[in-house]
């Protein structure tokens, strides 16, 4: 029998020139399989005398034992080793732009009047409708604004007769819902208002959304608190908050909400023409003539509403300074938002 | 109302500084709207430094369209004294001249006098000073003494030559029964005067319109040297609708319609008669006043516990009555009731609700708490309806789209441009009688015209990809038919439906992962998703019949058998009339968003998830050029068998490998039973049968 340690040299230098997982494989075959060299050798241990084959039987085996570690790491490695190099070929440019469609965007007015309509319904208030085009009854009239009231030059009329308009604001709401629903109620009413006049700060259509809370105790206290607690939640919690007395005809008292100017903190600025304050909102006590003209006793209830402009807290929330953006559509303005 | 702050000194001197004082004014409802410090001045002596407001005067205080309106409410605010200027004015005999009123109603005061021997002439410089802080040009001193009463009394004069008046006559009366004729201090003839348009006349003719403006042919001239000087009420309404008509409103129609105070008129002419004779030496005689229907006072009576009820606030008794006093309300106080008599230039103050109002900006918004509402709880939130319009706009953006917002009118030539039939009833629409453009007289019918705009101003601003889409009401007008039905009931609305349109646009060659298909397909996919996010189940596209739109690529849309909307390419010629020089197709859509709405379904029920296997099978085939692949889908889904779960369309392929006229539709079908693990047998005898069935349908051969 010839020398274990020989085949042990042949086997590793034989398997040092192998460099495929297909060609160590062959090898392992060569050495290892049913008809390899250990095999083989195995056999012809038969014609070897007891003590001899013994000792040799055991030589083999720890060849074989050494030749299976040295394949399969041999192997292994080999197979790191492609895996890599097919991984290395199937490389793509991960810099070129991924497969995506890009969303569109909602309407910076859609975005703040969803945004109010949340806080609002959260107060568990509901949200009502009315028409665009609307009877001078609903817009004027029930609202204590009579036909040759002053206060009829506070809002440039769209006619489409004699006694049909252009809602002028979304405050007829308040009266189609007096007339429809039992007090106690709390509303908002969003919507397109309509006003016959266009430059640089007013367009022809614009958004409003109207609010009223009605019950049996609803004070002045209560409004303040309700368009405080709206508003902090809008701009900031920090963001002060002044009611000063105004006129509207349906509402007594009245008061126009200011909040410190955003954009200088109340030291006065260009766009709070330096008075450090900003505009933001009418509201009052619902005057007991728009209750009596509704057909409710004004004894027993009283009430407040207030109404706002979307485009103007738009331009405050996203600094838009143009109002007329708002309806042009132009992609570039539309999807910044 | 501009205001300087050395002119309000004069009548009130409460010692606060300019920014105190516009404060005050604002926090009380007179909003100081702007501050200006005048220029710095050569002559110091008869222009002092000075500082004016511009006070935003609402409608309903028409008492503080004036110095004196405005110090008046400094000196309620402060409690200092309010000092008023000398009017107190020695005339000489009888009125000259004879006034007589035809409806009381109309005019309830009417004074005036005749002054003579002035001599005409320009104003003191501190009388030009204060017009021109107003804003008002300095013409002659007569002139300027009636503006300067105006602004500082907050009554609106007016001075005649006297020996233009014929008659010695004036008579307050209507242009039906007077003429109505008449040339304004404007220049402007008048010839045909609304009969009901009040007048001032003298024996002859017209020679004002009551309260609005002058005559041309009595004005105070260079050589005038007596006039005859007006001190009148008129009523509100009256005069607003007459400044309104003849587009004519003035400082003194302003003042009018808001409501002058009927006491100011003696005050008023005596104020101005006292003034000429100061500067322009003239010597006022005896004045006329014939006052036919006198002021009468509200009397109103207010509980304090109810005040404060309302208000939230506590003011106590005697600080409501403080308040009410200062105001000039001169209240009377008997325990928590409180009787007020206003004034008579507080003719804004006849209810319970105005002395409410009065208590609580004078005590100070800032005082009263803000307190949260304790009530019931209701549920809340938006209806059903509402969210959905929520819902359709998120799927819109997810699908890529931006929202567009676009004005409610359209101009009613571009439904010619459209091609639109003369009988479409999207022809029938609402006009405007006042538009701001003729391009804008009508409201929209259809959102398209809007959108076709929106896709020409971004396209020529070279965007170039450009999906838009808006949710809106349209507006159809009750149809004839029924108008005749409600006659006699005018105010009857048009119908306001609600609309989603879209457009849809993409220059192929800058997209970087080449898209091959139709951008039909992909507008139309923006559609599927939002059907299949608001779980519309089955909707069905039709051949298109819109005029404006490519006739073979464009499809109206079904659901449930009623028409929903349609979706399809511009036609070119509407592609070149909105400027979109791209050989890439425009695609734009429009849905009835009410219909959509109630085709939707209920809550969805839940379905068992499947026990049993399923098994797919392909089939292709080869069928006429013209048979609709979604037709042939359903006649798969449609084929009775219990095991046909689902079909989708994998390919379409025309070509070289198959006959011309002809195209290949490959479908995956998949089979399961809810019951049992189906064999291959049961698989291959439905599938031979639908095999069967399909070719049969479609006239169509099975692809090898």
């Amino acid at each position: 029998m010839e020398d274990p340690s020989r085949l042990t040299r042949e086997f590793l230098e034989e398997l040092g020139t192998k460099k495929t997982v297909g060609e160590i494989e062959e090898l392992r075959v060569k050495y290892l399989g049913k008809k390899g060299t250990v095999t083989e050798k195995l056999k012809s241990l038969a014609r070897l005398a007891p003590d001899e084959r013994r000792e040799a039987g055991r030589l083999l085996n720890d060849f074989k034992a050494l030749a299976e570690r040295e394949l399969a790491l041999k192997k292994e490695d080999a197979r790191r080793r492609e895996l890599a190099s097919k991984l290395a070929s199937e490389a793509i440019d991960v810099s070129l732009p991924g497969i995506f469609r890009r969303p569109g965007r909602l309407h910076p007015v859609t975005l703040v009047m969803s945004e109010i309509i949340r806080i609002f319904t959260g107060m568990g208030f509901t949200v009502e409708e009315g028409p665009e085009v609307e009877l001078d009854h609903y817009n004027f009239e029930a609202l204590n604004i009579p036909k040759e009231h002053p206060a009829r030059d506070m809002q440039d009329t769209f006619y489409i007769s004699s006694d049909i308009v252009l809602r002028t604001h979304t405050s007829p709401v308040q009266v189609r819902v007096l007339e429809k629903k039992k007090p106690p109620l709390r509303f908002i009413a969003p919507g397109k208002v309509y006003r016959c006049d266009a430059d640089v700060s007013h367009t022809p259509m614009f958004h409003q959304i109207e609010g009223m809370m009605v019950g049996e105790n609803v004070t002045f206290a209560n409004l303040k608190a309700v368009l405080e607690a709206f508003l902090h939640k809008v701009f900031s919690p920090q963001v002060p908050v002044r009611f000063r007395p105004s006129y509207f005809p349906f509402t007594e008292p009245s008061a126009e909400v200011d909040i410190g100017c955003i954009f200088c903190g109340g030291a006065g600025c260009g766009i709070c023409k330096g008075t450090g304050w900003i505009e933001i909102l009418g509201s009052g006590m619902v005057n007991p003539r728009v209750f009596e003209l509704a057909g409710l006793d004004p004894r027993n209830i009283s009430g407040f509403a207030f109404g706002m402009g979307m485009e103007r807290i738009a331009m405050l929330k996203y600094g838009i300074d143009d109002l007329r953006l708002f309806f042009e559509n132009d992609i570039r303005f539309l999807g910044q938002f | 109302m501009r205001a300087s702050f050395s002119w309000l000194n004069e009548f009130v001197d409460t010692g606060l500084g300019i920014e105190e004082t516009a404060k005050l004014l604002t926090m009380a409802g007179l909003e100081i709207e702007g501050v200006e410090e005048e220029e710095g001045v050569l002559d110091v002596l008869t222009r002092p430094k000075d500082t004016l407001f511009e006070v935003n005067v609402t409608p309903n205080r028409a008492d503080c369209l004036s110095i004196l309106g405005i110090a008046r409410e400094l000196s309620a605010l402060t409690g200092a004294p309010l000092k008023m200027p000398p009017y107190k004015v020695k005339d000489e005999g009888g009125p000259e001249i004879n006034v007589e009123i035809s409806d009381p109603e109309l005019c309830r005061r009417y004074a005036g006098r005749v002054i003579k021997n002035v001599k005409i002439g320009p104003s003191p410089e501190w009388m030009k000073k204060k017009l021109e802080d107003y804003g008002i040009r300095s013409i002659n001193n007569i002139v300027d003494i009636t503006n300067y009463v105006l602004i500082e009394l907050g009554h609106p004069l007016h001075a005649f030559d006297l020996n233009t008046l014929k008659g010695k006559q004036i008579i307050v009366d209507m242009a039906e029964n007077r003429g109505k004729k008449i040339t304004t201090l404007d220049g402007v003839e008048r010839k045909d005067l609304p009969g009901d348009t009040l007048l001032i006349c003298d024996a002859e003719r017209p020679v004002a319109i009551a309260g609005v403006m002058g005559g041309a042919d009595t004005e105070v001239k260079e050589d005038t040297r007596d006039i005859f000087l007006e001190s009148a009420w008129f009523k509100p309404q009256g005069i607003r609708k007459t400044a309104k008509r003849l587009g004519l409103g003035s400082e003194s129609s302003y003042r009018f319609e808001r409501g002058a105070d009927i006491e100011m008129v003696s005050i008023a002419l005596d104020r101005a008669s006292y003034l000429m004779r100061e500067i322009a030496g003239g010597k006022p005689s005896g004045a006329v006043d014939n006052y036919p229907r006198p002021f009468r006072p509200h009397i109103i009576s207010v509980n304090t516990v109810k005040i404060r009820k309302l208000l939230g606030a506590e003011p106590s008794n005697d600080e409501i009555f403080g308040i009410l006093k200062r105001l000039g309300l001169n209240p009377e106080m008997d325990g928590d009731m409180i009787v007020a008599i206003p004034p008579s230039y507080r003719l804004d103050i006849d209810s319970e609700a105005d002395i409410v109002e009065e208590v609580a900006r004078i005590y100070g918004y800032g005082k009263i708490p803000s307190t949260l509402p304790c009530t019931e709880m209701s549920a809340g939130g938006l209806s059903e309806k509402q969210k959905f319009v929520y819902q359709a706009k998120n799927a819109f953006a997810l699908a890529g789209y931006n929202e567009a917002i676009n004005y409610s009118f359209m101009n009613i030539n571009t439904l010619d441009t459209l091609g639109l039939q003369m009988e479409d009833p999207r022809r029938l629409a609402v006009k405007v009688l006042n538009p701001l453009r003729e391009e804008d007289a009508f409201l929209r019918t259809t959102l398209i015209p809007s959108l076709l705009e929106n896709l020409r101003y971004n396209f020529t601003r070279g965007i170039k990809d450009i999906r838009l889409f808006e949710i809106a009401r349209v507006f159809v007008p009750i149809p004839p038919v029924r108008r005749v039905l409600i006659e006699g009931q005018p105010g009857q609305l048009p119908f306001e439906p609600l609309r989603l349109g879209g457009c849809f646009f993409r220059e192929k060659s800058y997209l970087f992962w080449k898209e091959p298909e139709e951008d039909f397909y992909r507008a139309k996919g923006a559609l599927e998703e939002f059907f299949d996010a608001v779980k519309i189940p089955d909707r069905d596209y039709r051949q298109g019949t819109e005029p404006f739109l490519h006739p073979g690529k464009s499809a109206d849309i079904f659901i449930g058998g009623r028409r929903a909307g349609y979706i399809g390419a511009l036609t070119p010629t509407l592609k070149e009339a909105f400027e979109i020089k791209a050989k890439e197709d425009a695609i734009i859509f429009e849905l009835d968003l009410d219909l959509v709405f109630e085709s939707l379904p209920g809550t969805p029920v839940f379905r068992q998830i499947p026990k049993f296997p399923a098994i797919e099978r392909d089939i292709a085939v080869i069928v006429g050029e013209h048979i609709k692949a979604g037709d042939v889908l359903a006649e798969i889904r449609n084929y009775p068998s219990p095991y046909i779960e689902d079909a989708s369309i994998f390919d379409l392929y025309k070509g070289d490998k198959i006959e011309k006229g002809k195209k290949s539709l490959a479908f995956n079908i998949r089979y399961r039973s809810t019951e049992k693990t189906l064999t291959e047998d049961e698989i291959e005898e439905v599938h031979r049968g639908l095999v069967k069935h399909l070719l049969s349908a479609t006239g169509g051969i099975l692809r090898a």
